[in-house]
């Protein structure tokens, strides 16, 4: 018995590893930096819900609901900024205890398996639960108050923290089984990412949602969807008890969701995501546990035997040379980074994807839909009679002041030449048509649904691109340092002008490939759209990308990469590892392109003239593609035709074109003065560095 | 000849630590330097300076009068510097690595081909042309190193430690191939640990520690500096005691003692006659079975004029 205590008391509570870092925590100027600016940002959460609250502040109701806000806003900030923080304190697992060789000490030492892997995992977790357990006092706030059950925010921090878990437990995983490298770490966050958001974007479709019988008899979705119970962010959400997102209940799911785990996976999300993911964690970490010296005393890796066993690599590490361009530094960026293996196939997979993606997306919309009633060149002007097919009627008579809607818009009696489904019509005394809807002929995929799916599509494609070109700049010069390839350029007569000209060219030559997916997805129904609108030669026909995107689009998604790559470079300058140049330059990247949209939404939907709003948007990337992709839903007034005078598309796409050239234009200084500040600082800030 | 390499009380600082305390160095045209001195001394400091990778503190560094900091775009095209380790660029092969750096040095289109093409048949390095850089053993990689610096045809090669962790046979290798490009006319200067080869390689070498420059000069004159009096070593059938008392009597010996069954004499400066020890010796009834001058080299010249101290 006392050995089984001895043995837990040395794998927990009196590990080495784990206790040097306890410690030693606090000590660090960085860390005390983040908790601060974690509670900062909670605490202005907390006055800014306060002072903003609707409702009477004497009314024990209104502060309830203000209360039942604040722990919601607290809630997505603690959970965003775990899942931002997480990967960054695990992701170093991967490759720290190598880099610092320290791995093969600790592995001769008598400390056991599961010593090192829990030690490790809990150092690195130490540090976000620390920031979890300095947050309670804020959330306690909301008990003041009332309206928040306390098992709520127990869920908010079991969410939180099984999410950090299971991010580390993931990152010790890769460590060790020897499937990652230094740039292991950014796709690592990358795919976190991209869970995150793939996630919660997808929760939207109705096609990841089971139906249900109601009260009456009708078959209807689940406000929730298969995605719920595994993402943090949608588990959180059914915690609020938010109206249009409950779990159903048991009773209510089919026969065969009603069994276990089934039952308990769409009745209880929050309870099977903490649940699930701590299983998770000890699964991935009971291989490592295992196998860990066994795998640190093999000689490849387990990806290098895979690719030897399918016969993808040969194990000797040779290959025809490349020609290598005039400016060898700008060669270096666009083609070697390009063509090792993993990056190839990343590259041609986004690019293949993206297209595939666009072009399903472009089938769906063309394919038409057969509709119940409809009309199809159908109206005789002559005998002003109009047929409606499916009405299960012969030729119907048109009363004289029919009123024609077309997309619950007032349209005339020419629309009725077209090709239309009937939404209804309604039939005078006389059996005349008196009143019609009509809307345009069904699609598998319909126009605002077609905007919203591109919209999206690019939206994730140009994060993805922004984050790829943000890592590769971080990367660039701390990389040379750590490497000692800079000292090599740097004795030869290529000057700081010419290197960093050289890098940000090569940077922006690498991602054109890339860019060109979300451009070449948007020119696609530019086309077809152009084909229709030719043959259609309709005044009121809507695009569903304005032609314009192909001049604007283009032109701006590369500047805002060419402006991420200069920063990311500036930060690859001044700082002196990778991981903290990359983890910075992404920070600030995400941060400002999170700020400029949500500003840009913000001004979007206000009550300021569309033309301004369009034209203050167009200085942010991802307002700019909501603008040109999907006005009709984001764009405000400037788009809504029942906004009386505010409608005026036409002066918006003008206002957001033009705007759009200057924000450019601004951009480009912006890049032009940090490249001049660079090459100005160059040379001081390598020589300070290299002492 | 004159100076390719000149440095005027040249000094680093970095913060209160000073690495290099007002060095004086000159290295003719065509000479090969060895730069030798302990770990921390400020051989590093000094490459580092000369290749532009770092600027002086006080005092002035110029290579083929050119002055380092102000005129260090028109030095950069004349040297060749190979740091003490490998900067590898992940996924590059071997002739992609030189064609960079030809590239780097503007040198482009049929000529870059025609001159790696040159460099790696120099460096017997043909048949490595397709493999990964970064998959090389250490001595290639060093051999790599080498060709690097020579695809732009360098007056002068900054070589800091390009022996470094070598087995024997690479470093036999690598110490054929600096001869070689020593008959070719280039100026080299080169810090290493292991002497003998420096002594085998090098015409000049220079001494530094903590920072100053002890000595500078031919290899031969250090020899003789580190000398100071002869040494010799004397063996004796029986009663060493005796012998050592008798020869330390000697006018011309600064003092005689037994030592490890050998009784070493030391000679007063000046004195490189010893024949006076065998016939005193025999005169006296001692049977000699050795008598040997004690040789000084590279290593023993540098034990004896540094102290061993570190920064």
């Amino acid at each position: 018995m006392l050995g089984i205590a001895d043995y837990l008391w040395r794998l927990v509570p009196g590990n080495p590893i784990l206790l040097r870092v306890v410690e030693n925590a606090g000590k660090k100027r960085r860390d005390a930096i983040i908790r601060c600016g974690y509670l900062g940002l909670l605490v202005v959460v907390v006055l800014y819900t306060l002072v903003t609250g609707s409702g009477d502040p004497g009314n024990l109701a209104d502060l309830s609901h203000t209360s039942t806000v604040l722990f919601q806003q607290m809630s997505y900030l603690q959970l965003g900024l775990v899942a931002l923080l997480s990967p960054i304190f695990t992701a170093g697992a991967i490759t720290q205890e190598r880099d610092s060789q320290t791995y093969d000490i600790l592995l001769s030492t008598p400390l056991t398996n599961g010593q090192i892997v829990l030690g490790s995992l809990l150092s690195r977790e130490f540090f976000i639960i620390a920031l979890l357990v300095s947050g309670i006092p804020v959330f306690a706030v909301t008990q003041i108050f009332g309206g928040v059950a306390i098992q709520s925010i127990v869920f908010s921090f079991l969410i939180a923290a099984s999410t950090a878990m299971v991010t580390g437990a993931m990152a010790m995983a890769i460590a060790t089984f020897k499937v990652g490298t230094r740039r292991t770490i950014f796709s690592f966050y990358l795919f976190i990412v991209v869970y995150l958001v793939g996630g919660y974007l997808l929760d939207r479709v109705d096609f990841f949602r089971l139906d249900w019988v109601d009260s009456t008899g009708n078959r209807v979705p689940t406000s929730t969807s298969w995605f719920t119970s595994l993402n943090p962010f949608l588990a959180l959400r059914v915690i609020f008890k938010d109206r249009l997102y409950l779990p159903p209940n048991l009773a209510d799911l089919p026969q065969s969701y009603q069994t276990w785990p089934l039952g308990w996976y769409w009745t209880n999300p929050a309870s099977f995501y903490v649940c699930f993911m701590l299983f998770l964690s000890l699964a991935m970490m009971v291989p490592s546990v295992l196998f860990l010296r066994r795998l640190a005393q093999s000689t490849t890796s387990i990806k290098g035997w895979l690719l030897q066993k399918l016969r993808l690599s040969a194990g000797d590490r040779s290959r025809k040379p490349r020609p290598v361009w005039h400016n060898p530094i700008a060669w270096r960026e666009a083609r070697t980074k390009a063509s090792a293996a993993r990056a190839t196939f990343l590259r041609y997979g986004f690019i293949l994807l993206g297209i595939i993606g666009a072009v399903v997306l472009l089938a769906m919309h063309s394919t038409e839909l057969t509709p119940k009633q409809s009309i199809n060149h159908s109206y005789d002007p002559a005998k002003n009679t109009l047929y409606v097919e499916g009405s299960g009627q012969p030729e119907i008579p048109v009363a004289p002041g029919v009123e024609v809607k077309l997309a619950d818009a007032p349209a005339t009696l020419d629309d009725l030449y077209g090709r239309y489904e009937v939404a209804n019509f309604t039939q005078d005394a006389n059996q005349a048509i008196a009143t019609i809807n009509l809307k345009e002929y069904p699609r598998e995929l319909d126009p605002e649904q077609a905007r919203s799916w591109l919209l999206g599509l690019t939206i994730v494609e140009f994060s993805v691109i922004l984050l790829i070109i943000s890592n590769a700049a971080a990367s660039t010069v701390t990389r040379e340092k750590e490497d000692g390839t800079l000292d090599l350029l740097l004795s030869t007569p290529i000057t700081s002008r010419y290197y960093i000209w050289g890098k940000l060219r090569g940077l922006v030559a690498f991602v054109l490939p890339l860019l060109a997916v979300p451009v070449a997805s948007s020119l696609l129904f530019i086309v077809h759209d152009l084909v229709r609108w030719l043959a259609a030669r309709d005044s009121n026909f809507q695009w569903i990308v304005f032609p314009e995107a192909m001049l604007t689009m283009p032109a701006m998604l590369i500047i805002v990469c060419a402006f991420a790559a200069i920063l990311g470079m500036q930060m690859s300058l001044r700082c002196r590892t990778t991981v903290r140049a990359v983890m910075s330059s992404v920070g600030i990247i995400v941060g400002a392109c999170a700020a400029l949209g949500w500003c840009g939404y913000q001004v979007l939907q206000s009550s300021t003239p569309p033309e301004l709003a369009a034209a203050i948007g167009a200085f942010s990337p991802f307002t700019l593609l909501t603008i040109l992709i999907d006005p009709y839903q984001f764009a405000g007034n400037g788009f809504n035709p029942n906004a009386g005078t505010s409608y005026d598309p036409a002066g918006v796409r003008v206002a957001a074109f033009l705007v759009c050239a200057v924000a450019i234009a601004v951009y480009a200084m912006g890049i032009w003065s940090m490249y001049k500040s660079m090459v100005k600082n160059f040379d001081m800030t390598i020589r300070r560095q290299s002492r | 000849m004159a100076a390719v390499i000149k440095t005027v009380n040249l000094t680093k600082r970095y913060g209160t630590l000073v690495a290099l305390s007002n060095l004086n160095l000159e290295i003719n045209e065509g000479d090969c330097f060895g730069f030798i001195g302990p770990n921390g001394a400020g051989k590093t400091t000094t490459i580092k300076i000369l290749a532009t990778l770092l600027q002086p503190t006080w005092g002035e560094a110029r290579v083929c009068d050119y002055v380092v900091g102000y005129q260090s775009r028109s030095i950069r095209p004349l040297i060749g510097y190979v740091p003490d380790y490998f900067g590898a660029y992940e996924d590059m092969v071997v002739q992609e690595y030189l064609e960079f750096f030809a590239a780097a040095y503007n040198i482009n289109g049929a000529q870059r081909t025609k001159i790696v093409n040159d460099v790696l048949e120099l460096t017997d390095l043909g048949f490595k042309r397709d493999a990964a850089v970064d998959g090389l053993s250490r001595g290639m990689k060093q051999r790599l190193s080498i060709a690097r610096v020579l695809v732009h045809d360098p007056k002068v090669l900054l070589l800091d430690e390009p022996a470094g962790n070598l087995d024997p046979r690479a470093r036999i290798e690598m110490r054929e191939l600096l001869k070689e490009l020593r008959r070719m006319g280039k100026t080299i200067l080169i810090s290493s640990h292991i002497l003998p080869e420096l002594a085998d390689l090098c015409n000049t070498v220079g001494i530094i520690e903590q920072g100053e420059l002890l000595y500078s000069g031919p290899v031969a004159d250090i020899v003789r500096r580190a000398r100071a009096g002869t040494v010799v070593h004397v063996g004796v059938l029986r009663a060493p005691e005796q012998a050592a008392a008798l020869l330390a009597q000697h006018p011309d010996v600064e003092s005689a003692a037994p030592n490890n069954g050998y009784i070493e004499v030391a000679l007063k400066t000046g004195v490189q006659d010893y024949s006076f020890i065998p016939s005193q010796l025999v005169a006296a009834g001692f049977q000699i079975n050795l008598l040997r001058e004690e040789e000084v080299n590279l290593e023993t010249a540098f034990m004896r004029l540094t102290k061993g101290m570190v920064q």
